[in-house]
């Protein structure tokens, strides 16, 4: 359906605010289902500081499907699982240990 | 190497970032000479430590994404991997969903624009009409198809 065609059956004459609902609609749209699937992905590292277990989200992320980690002895990811229970520590000022 | 790493990696979330955790069956150890021993006072149980291990691109995120909303022709008239994203949609651009879909975002808009004239009641019907389509459009790719003998009795 074109954009055109939105605005004829909306009602709408303001293009601007017609493409501003229609991105929000399909960001309603990609939260509560699944339309657009991307994946991305991000390096490991070896933690040397405090945080280094941490890890940026995507920008552009909208709804986390799954994360999986790369099993490098058969080269596959597998999805992990999320923790229920935090661990109890608050901050790691020695990560190596 | 990882091996297992559905099993032995973790999750969490810290705010906007994920934290991640490796789990191991091991005590505190030592090297003395070329031997790793296991210190006396510590004991072998499960533990939760950062990932030892560099991998590259080794997390991997599965998500969805606004990723060519606007595309040059009909989605409706070829594949999703050979429609063109259109970086300055004009109103002749299309909406890159399905037909059902599309009229969801029909239902959103006049959902929204009744909001701005304050008619609670019909919005509330749109976005109501809007949901609607979106589980249809999710139910018609998961159809399940149950048949049952016709009675050769028109009348039980």
């Amino acid at each position: 359906m074109t954009i055109q065609e939105i605005m004829e059956r909306t009602g709408l004459k303001d293009y601007s605010l017609a493409k501003a609902y229609i991105n929000d609609a399909v960001h309603l749209l990609q939260s509560t289902s699944a339309d657009t699937v991307k994946v991305s992905y991000s390096n490991i590292t070896v933690a040397s500081d405090g945080d280094d277990n941490q890890y940026d989200l995507p920008a552009d992320l909208i709804s986390l499907k799954s994360i999986s980690v790369k099993d490098t002895q058969d080269s596959k990811y597998k999805k992990v699982k999320r923790l229920v229970n935090s661990p109890t520590v608050a901050e790691d000022t020695s990560p190596s240990t | 190497m990882s091996v297992d790493t559905d099993r032995t990696y973790f999750f969490e979330f810290k705010g906007k970032k994920v934290v991640l955790w490796k789990l191991v069956e091991s005590a505190s150890t030592d090297t003395v000479g070329s031997y790793r021993v296991r210190l006396p006072d510590s004991y072998y149980k499960n533990q939760l430590i950062y990932p030892d291990e560099a991998i590259t691109n080794g997390l991997r995120f599965e998500y969805t994404a606004l990723s060519k909303v606007f595309v040059e022709e009909d989605p409706q008239s070829t594949v999703d991997s050979s429609l063109t994203e259109a970086t300055s949609p004009s109103e002749e651009s299309h909406v890159n969903l399905n037909r059902m879909r599309s009229l969801a975002v029909v239902d959103y808009i006049k959902a929204q624009i009744n909001e701005t004239k304050g008619d609670f009641q019909m919005k509330e019907y749109y976005m109501r009409e809007f949901y609607k389509k979106i589980g249809d459009s999710e139910s018609n790719m998961r159809n399940i198809s149950i048949n049952f003998p016709v009675s050769p009795f028109s009348v039980k």
